[in-house]
């Protein structure tokens, strides 16, 4: 009976072994690329990353329940060029990246500035704008600095900015011992709390909180932000910048800039 | 911006936004769970010594991974893997394969212990009555594991109910991202709206483990069930 038993198991597993081997098998076998835009095209949506905490580039309005912001404006455009609709991703910012890489995504919006170590992994679109960075302290703080580098001076953790920002890899760079949030969500309410004394964000986004009464003792310039995909779909690179160039040219993107900042 | 909510908007808002994704994610999280954590039982007490170390190994194997960590391998790390399911579903497959995966090798030990834990004399007399091990086992057994075994799986659901707000983080719209999204609008109600969040799924816990764990642990006990 045992024997039995085992026998049949063995049996189901080799079966759900060619079952799966035969679901898999034209992923495994990598099947004729067809590009990114025309499956887009094909099935009417294009998805689109963002991390809906960073206002005014993005944000989830719960009282008309829908995504807004610059970004969201600007990824319109790009839906229209493409004649299709958007379906949004609203994840955590620092996994944005790899869920573009490994294809959950289509395209990235969400405010990420231009670095030479991103572009290794993604392609990145012309940039659309560009913000300074702020080093925000509470409204009763008395620190001030003169360069990124005095941070070093404070205790370790006191300084913090969002997971896999280009603040984060300043403030690397900088030597600065830093605590590092999943979203600048949970960073703000962290320095209002007194967890942190000292925080790392866009100079727009401090406006949006200002619920919170921080003040910006450091201006930090910034690299300009760009849409992202992937490199190996030129062809949607080239209908994104497509559609931001037209829209720089018949003065679409300076309407969005005076609405949003 | 303008406007501060109440409370109670806030709870509600949460609960319509964002609690049925989380009931989804548990419950599918949970069935898979259920077929696989049973299949699993039945090997390690029945499937001999091969079937029953291949069991033995799935379960260390995974209760050894975080849950971030297969969620982040299932949504992102191999993304064919759900190549024929609409794209915009598949980091909710991911999720719910991660839940099920993990939550399976928990509930094997659960069924294992309710398999073992009915008098193995039932078993004998059964046989003797002439049924074969396979209906002995479907018909005298198994009714009475899976009875045995509701008072520990009413804790696996709880395990399941929490550990399904891991998916925040991965674009799906549950519960716990319905309240990140309610704070980014009111960033002074921070500490409330988690306090909301934490209420509600304390909830949609502490009433089911209550009357499933407790009150059918007394229930067994009276009709003298399980172990005294």
């Amino acid at each position: 009976m045992r024997k039995g038993i085992t026998a049949i198991v063995i049996i189901v597993c080799v079966v759900a072994g060619f079952a799966a081997g035969w679901l898999f098998s034209p992923f495994l076998a990598g099947v004729t690329r067809v590009s990114l835009v025309d499956q887009i095209k094909a099935r009417g949506y294009i998805i689109v990353g963002t991390s809906s905490d960073w206002p005014p580039f993005e944000i989830y309005n719960t009282t008309t329940e829908e995504l807004e912001g610059f970004d969201i404006d600007i990824s319109e455009l790009v839906a229209a060029e493409l004649n299709v609709t958007i379906q949004w991703k609203d994840m955590d910012f620092d996994l944005l990246v790899g869920a573009c890489t490994g294809g959950t995504i289509d395209m990235i919006a969400a405010a990420i500035m231009v670095t030479p170590k991103r572009a290794e992994v993604l392609a990145h679109s012309v940039p659309y704008i560009r913000v300074n960075e702020l080093i925000i302290v509470r409204g009763d703080s008395s620190l001030t600095i003169t360069k990124l580098e005095d941070l070093a001076a404070l205790p370790d953790k006191s300084v913090g900015c969002q997971a896999g920002t280009t603040q984060e890899e300043e403030l690397t760079d900088a030597n600065v011992d830093y605590a590092s949030y999943v979203s600048a969500l949970l960073m703000l309410a962290d320095l209002d709390a007194g967890g942190i004394d000292v925080a790392f964000i866009d100079e727009p986004v401090l406006g949006q909180y200002s619920a919170y009464g921080f003040k910006s003792i450091f201006i930090v310039p910034a690299e300009p932000t760009a849409l992202w995909c992937k490199w190996e779909e030129p062809e949607l690179m080239a209908t994104i910048n497509k559609a931001l160039l037209e829209a720089f040219k018949d003065g679409t993107m300076d309407t969005l800039i005076a609405k949003w900042f | 911006m303008v406007e501060t909510p109440d409370l109670p908007s806030i709870f509600f808002y949460i609960l319509v936004n964002g609690l049925p994704t989380t009931l989804l994610l548990t419950a599918l999280g949970l069935l898979g769970g259920f077929v696989l954590g049973l299949s699993l039982a039945i090997m390690r007490v029945y499937g001999g010594i091969e079937l029953g170390w291949i069991a033995s190994a799935y379960e260390k194997v995974l209760r050894g991974i975080p849950l971030l960590i297969l969620i982040s391998i299932f949504v992102f790390g191999i993304p064919g893997i759900f190549w024929f399911i609409d794209p915009l579903m598949r980091p909710f497959f991911g999720v719910i394969l991660a839940l099920g995966l993990r939550s399976g090798a928990y509930q094997s030990q659960l069924f294992r212990g309710a398999i073992l834990s009915v008098d193995p004399g039932q078993m004998m007399a059964a046989r003797a009555l002439g049924m074969n091990q396979f209906q002995a086992f479907r018909h005298i057994v198994l009714p009475q594991a899976l009875r045995l075994a509701i008072p520990s799986w009413s804790n696996e659901y709880a395990v399941v109910i929490k550990d399904s707000s891991y998916a925040y983080g991965f674009g799906i719209i549950e519960m716990l991202k319905v309240a990140f999204r309610v704070s980014a609008n009111y960033p002074l109600l921070w500490a409330p709206t988690m306090v909301v969040v934490a209420i509600i799924y304390f909830i949609f816990t502490f009433p089911i483990t209550k009357m499933f764990g407790e009150r059918q642990t007394k229930k067994l006990k009276k009709l003298g069930m399980g172990g005294d």
